[in-house]
């Protein structure tokens, strides 16, 4: 089931060889260990580039938004299979 | 000397970046529609869906009616226009020879860089590697190479998906020997069936056809025809993106109304933002078309043209509106589905200021409001009119309106 949603999330990534990789995220109160990147796309919105990030765990696929003014973290998409 | 041209076309381009996207669409029929997924089209559907009968462009009401199963998933203009990006600057890496002939696909005249076909080969390989491992494993590309445009995208299309296909010009009428007329981008069923009337069904009767007979009939797309069905066909690939000719939105809208408020507030939006579009960059606008579409799927459209330029999005209504209401559409009468607004004639360069304080104060306020645009985008500001009028992007087509 898809969702549209535009929660602020806590997440925790790694760097490796200039990349971002999201490797957990705390949403309403629970964890959630990311298995795998699928898609990073960005956009703008006017001078200010934003980040997509189309992560997914065994059961979910989410879609993380990253501010890169203001560094926050959302999520706007779930996919539930 | 022979160009050497690739043909490159992502396959189910949007459906494939989906599944790409979320690994539980992968190996299930899916359809990516319109923002909205009711009054939609399929604009790409993933290959289990075509396997199964869902076609590109089918109202998502009849890829219901077809395959119940069908998962629609709302298209997301962004993340298409990022991919597309994405690749377009791969395919610069091998040549700076690069046309961005849609979304999904582009013309790469590598003759310098490859020197033969063997060498066109080389890159067609290193390419795909490229996509699949900067794009995703998902998102897949068919490739043509061929002496011009017309017969690399016609070898593109002979295997999907992740098909290559090479034709060398000795083998371009053996090509075209196994396909049908309107396999070829140029030959649609009018042009089909007005070939047929003259009892051409393939491309061996084409050739065969007298040139002057043609011509004749088609006038001067009969030489095109004549070519094309010898292997000829434009071999200039051309990087530069060419000036708009026209500046457009049309928009279908939640529901049929005969309600002239909300197809006045819709009309206002688009209008904003093609003028938006003009201002951003550098162009005003001599004439202006308007046009409705009914609930029934008819549709009437009108034309004005004037002398003073203008990249105001009220005037462009004013008049727009003036052009609805005179078609003889009336409003209050007729269910209009979608509304539709295009500037063209369009020009460049600075213009006169205006004598009176109005007027400049408009083009002021404009200049401000513009600038807000840049800094904060396209949800920056709105005219107090339109607060409850919510205009969603188009999945589909060239220019998308994110980039607004």
């Amino acid at each position: 089931m898809h969702a549209l949603i535009d929660d602020a999330v806590d997440v925790i990534v790694s760097f490796d060889q200039n990349r971002v990789i999201p490797k957990r995220m705390r949403w309403d109160n629970r964890i959630y260990n990311l298995k795998a990147v699928n898609l990073i796309h960005t956009a703008r919105e006017g001078a200010k580039r934003v980040f997509y990030f189309s992560v997914s765990d065994l059961t979910n696929s989410f879609k993380l938004r990253l501010d890169t003014e203001s560094l926050e973290w959302r999520l706007v998409e779930t996919y539930t299979a | 000397m022979n160009r050497i041209i690739l043909h490159i076309d992502m396959n189910s381009y949007f459906a494939s970046v989906e599944q790409q996207a979320n690994p539980f669409l992968r190996g299930k029929a899916i359809g990516v529609t319109g923002k909205r997924k009711e009054r939609s089209v399929v604009a790409a559907a993933s290959r289990e869906a075509k396997k199964l009968g869902v076609k590109t462009a089918m109202s998502t009401w009849e890829a219901k009616r077809i395959l119940p199963s069908i998962i629609l998933v709302a298209g997301d203009p962004e993340k298409y226009g990022d991919i597309t990006r994405r690749f377009n600057a791969i395919f610069r890496d091998y040549t700076p020879l690069v046309e961005q002939f849609s979304v999904d696909e582009s013309f790469l005249d590598v003759t310098d860089v490859a020197q033969d076909y063997l060498g066109a080969t080389a890159i067609a390989l290193a390419i795909r590697e490229r996509l699949r491992t900067e794009c995703g494993d998902f998102i897949t590309a068919s490739i043509g190479i061929a002496p011009n445009k017309l017969l690399a995208k016609l070898a593109s299309e002979t295997v999907k998906p992740s098909g290559l296909t090479v034709v060398r010009p000795h083998e371009a009428i053996a090509l075209l020997d196994r396909c049908a007329l309107q396999d070829l981008c140029g030959i649609g069923p009018r042009i089909a069936d007005r070939l047929g009337d003259l009892g051409i069904r393939s491309f061996a009767q084409l050739r065969q056809f007298p040139l002057d007979t043609l011509a004749a009939e088609f006038k001067s797309y009969g030489l095109w025809l004549h070519n094309a069905a010898h292997g000829i066909g434009d071999d200039t690939v051309s990087p530069d993106a060419e000036d708009p000719k026209s500046v457009g939105h049309s928009y279908t809208l939640p529901a049929d109304t005969s309600d002239p408020t909300v197809v006045q507030r819709h009309l206002l939006a688009l209008c904003d933002k093609v003028a938006w579009r003009l201002r951003r960059d550098g162009f005003a606008a001599r004439c202006v078309t308007a046009y409705v579409r009914f609930g029934d799927f008819s549709g009437a459209g009108k034309q004005h043209r004037f002398q003073e330029p203008t990249n105001n999005g009220l005037e462009l209504f004013k008049i727009a509106w003036g052009l609805i209401r005179q078609n003889g559409s009336d409003v209050s009468l007729k269910q209009i589905r979608l509304v539709g607004i295009s500037a063209s004639g369009l020009i460049t360069g600075s213009r006169p200021t205006s004598l009176f304080r109005k007027d400049r104060n408009v083009v002021s306020t404009l200049h401000a409001l513009d600038k807000l645009q840049t800094r904060f985008g396209d949800r920056a500001w709105t005219r107090a009119s339109l607060l409850s009028t919510n205009v969603l992007e188009r999945t589909s087509g060239f220019h998308y309106d994110h980039e607004l």
